[in-house]
């Protein structure tokens, strides 16, 4: 029978495993490391193939990959996991969040990786090249899905309207007004459309001349670049009605981006890199890239991810990551990863290899992205970047293009935003 | 029964047998609130020291009108959510209240809509609302109203979410609805039928007053639900287009898990509890009201 002091017994013991549980981080068997991961559709399963093809070529080490969701979930996952010591021993974090997540000192330093792989890395998509300063800093991100915002265009519309991609700003907006099909009022073809978006924005900023963050650290917002940018956005949606903003939000958008080009709803979009392969694949016409117009220089963003290891880990686990990491980063490996799934290749040596093979002569539109990174402005290493980001410029941005606040005024609030807590 | 029977055996009892209730209590629902009102006077974000920032958050919400933007946008929703899911589901359930396999397959298709969960209704109804192959949108089209864009338009993109949340709950509550009615008896309405009452007289002047309490119930429950609304926006519009469909419990989450921001989501929390104990008050006093009305009427 159950009394009650037994019954007091089992609650006291059961709130105390609960309270020590807590406290430990989860162990894996000898060996595995957890890999927590943001990809998905076709990139998710690239990866798989990779872990599935590390696990074959060795035994030592076994990777237990997890979805976490797109990379702002991925990041809270990971924040949390931080927290209550249950990190993973390798994820991946966008650039904007590396320098925040560094200064936060809960980012394990990679130099021993070896000078064999950090000699090897692309520089602008390295961390060096990536940041202001990057290399004056402690290593904490090797990249592997690296990109840039790049132009699709639907080809047979260009082809049959004698059009080419635009390199200007007024080009482009020349290029979307030509693209357009309007049954009277209604447009039933945009000539463009890009997610309205910080990426983009930072992309039109830096193409106008300025910079999101000024060198002595003031966040000036590009300033009049910034507000030239949105005004571009504003006359082709507003006035010219040549811009479809996609509907949604973060992620949300640029899927529907690429559905209305892939539907042919629209003849270009500014997406990143990432897609290449998914929309030459899925495309029922002749897909083109070209670079992002310039307008008083050329400027892209880099974007995508850097592989981190959250502190915590045991040294052997830590080991462990390593050897995967140093696979991963392998010529072989990076280019395996960028061939399949449209990410740039982020080894030197790999990036030779597929010029040796003739890839780029067999796949043009990875030239053009591999061509276009010598115009890639690094960002600021900022430990506020993050918040710049995620909530004073993008919430912003659609005030402004759909609802066509004044620009400065709104560029303005979102720089008195980052002002108090 | 005397007084003293009443009285329990030893003194502790009572506490005792409250005792679990408090503890799920206490530990569910107090500690949290506590814990959200102390982490509402730091600047917080998980990784780094928390810094006590005392009653900025408060200051800073109440500035730039965030609350009273919430406020407007969460009671604006709710209203759509409970008058239009009570009044179809009054509706219906009128309509539907009699016997029969067909009445009853339709019943049960309807209340279909309610077991299924928020996200597959948000997926669905994403794809009904597409501005350019939404089934609904072609049908706009076909009549004339031109391209209507649902989700994109800051004017309509609140109210097109409330219309999908009164889709799934309508069922809900014309099962409750039905259920009053069954429970109004026959001779009732009989004899108001037999003194001359038309059907429209005989609802308006018995079923109306004798479903008051249903009616509240309704009412309550469509509103808590209501203002739980978070999936759907997650899915079909993450509180866009121009912070159109951020509602309260939306803003939280946005706040914590995409900002970072863990002081300043407390005291959003704290604000929407506030928000929450003047509503019951006011739901409660509502609630008192016309259950008086209909055991004095039904006396």
């Amino acid at each position: 029978m159950l009394t009650r002091r037994t019954l007091s017994g089992l609650i006291a013991g059961a709130l105390g495993a609960a309270a020590v549980g807590g406290c430990n981080r989860k162990r894996l068997p000898p060996g595995h490391i957890s890999l927590w991961f943001s990809y998905g559709g076709r990139n998710r399963k690239v990866l798989l193939e990779l872990v599935k093809q590390f696990h074959r070529e060795q035994h030592a080490v076994r990777v237990v990959p997890t979805f976490q969701g797109d990379y702002f979930e991925g990041l809270t996952k990971l924040r949390t996991g931080l927290y209550v010591e249950q990190a993973p021993t390798v994820t991946h974090v966008i650039g904007e969040a590396l320098p925040y997540l560094a200064e936060a000192q809960v980012l394990e330093p990679l130099e021993d990786i070896g000078s064999e792989v950090i000699d090897d890395l692309v520089p602008a998509l390295s961390q060096a090249g990536t940041f202001v300063g990057g290399g004056d800093r402690p290593l904490v991100g090797l990249p592997f899905n690296r990109s840039t915002p790049v132009a699709y265009y639907n080809k047979s519309i260009f082809r049959q309207l004698g059009l080419r991609p635009p390199k200007t700003w007024a080009e482009l907006r020349s290029a979307a007004r030509s693209a357009c099909l309007r049954d009277s009022e209604r447009t039933t073809r945009f000539g463009f459309s890009c997610p309205v978006d910080w990426w983009f924005w930072v992309a039109m900023v830096g193409q106008a001349g300025g910079e999101v963050v000024a060198p002595n650290g003031e966040v000036t917002l590009g300033d009049q670049a910034g507000v030239r940018a949105l005004r571009l956005w504003q006359t082709m949606v507003h006035d010219e009605r040549s811009m479809k903003p996609p509907p949604g939000r973060d992620y949300n958008a640029w899927e529907a981006a690429n559905n209305d080009f892939l539907a042919g709803r629209v003849a270009m979009i500014w997406t990143s890199t990432a897609f290449l392969r998914y929309l030459e694949d899925n495309a029922p016409f002749a897909v083109g890239t070209a670079p992002l117009p310039s307008q008083q220089r050329a400027a892209v963003p880099t974007g995508g991810t850097f592989f981190v290891v959250p502190k915590g880990a045991r040294p052997e686990e830590r080991t462990a990551a390593m050897t995967f990491l140093r696979w991963m980063m392998a010529p072989a490996q990076a280019n395996a990863w960028a061939t399949r799934t449209g990410y740039m290749t982020v080894s030197k040596r790999g990036r030779a290899k597929l010029a040796q093979d003739g890839f780029f002569a067999q796949h043009p539109n990875d030239r053009v992205t591999v061509d276009q990174l010598k115009h890639a402005r690094p960002w600021p290493w900022a430990t506020q970047l993050l918040r710049i980001q995620r909530e004073a410029v993008q919430p912003r941005l659609e005030a402004a293009v759909l609802a066509r606040r004044d620009a400065a005024t709104v560029l303005d609030e979102a720089r008195k935003s980052l002002e108090g807590v | 029964m005397s007084e003293a029977s009443l009285a329990p055996v030893r003194a502790r009892h009572p506490y005792l047998l409250l005792l679990p209730t408090a503890l799920v209590l206490g530990v569910f629902f107090i500690y949290p609130v506590a814990v959200a009102l102390y982490r509402s006077f730091f600047a917080w974000d998980l990784l780094t020291d928390p810094q006590f920032v005392g009653t900025a958050h408060y200051s800073r919400l109440l500035a730039q009108g965030a609350v009273a933007g919430l406020v407007s946008r969460t009671l604006a929703y709710s209203l759509v959510v409970v008058l239009g899911a009570g009044s179809l589901g009054l509706l219906l359930a009128v309509l539907l209240n009699r016997p029969g396999r067909l009445y009853a397959f339709v019943r049960g298709s309807i209340f279909s809509a309610y077991i299924v969960s928020w996200v597959a209704v948000a997926l669905l109804w994403l794809w009904i609302l597409d501005p350019d192959a939404g089934v609904l949108s072609r049908a706009a089209t076909g009549l004339g109203l031109g391209r209507i864009d649902w989700l994109g338009d800051p004017d309509l993109a609140l109210y097109s979410l409330a219309g999908v949340s009164v889709w799934k709950i309508t069922g809900y509550a014309m099962v409750i609805f039905l259920a009053g009615l069954q429970d109004i008896p026959k001779s009732v309405l009989e004899a108001a039928a037999l003194d001359g009452a038309t059907a429209w007289r005989r609802f308006w002047h018995v079923t109306w007053p004798l479903l008051r309490p249903t009616t509240v119930f309704v009412g309550t429950t469509s509103l808590i639900m209501s203002f739980q609304a978070f999936d759907i926006v997650r899915v079909m519009t993450q509180g866009g287009p121009i912070e159109s469909t951020t509602v309260f419990v939306y803003a939280i989450y946005e706040q914590v898990f995409m900002n970072l921001r863990v002081g300043r989501a407390s005291a959003l929390t704290m604000v929407f509890f506030v928000f929450l104990l003047v509503l019951t008050a006011f739901q409660l006093w509502l609630w008192r009201r016309f259950s008086g009305r209909r055991t004095m009427g039904g006396s």
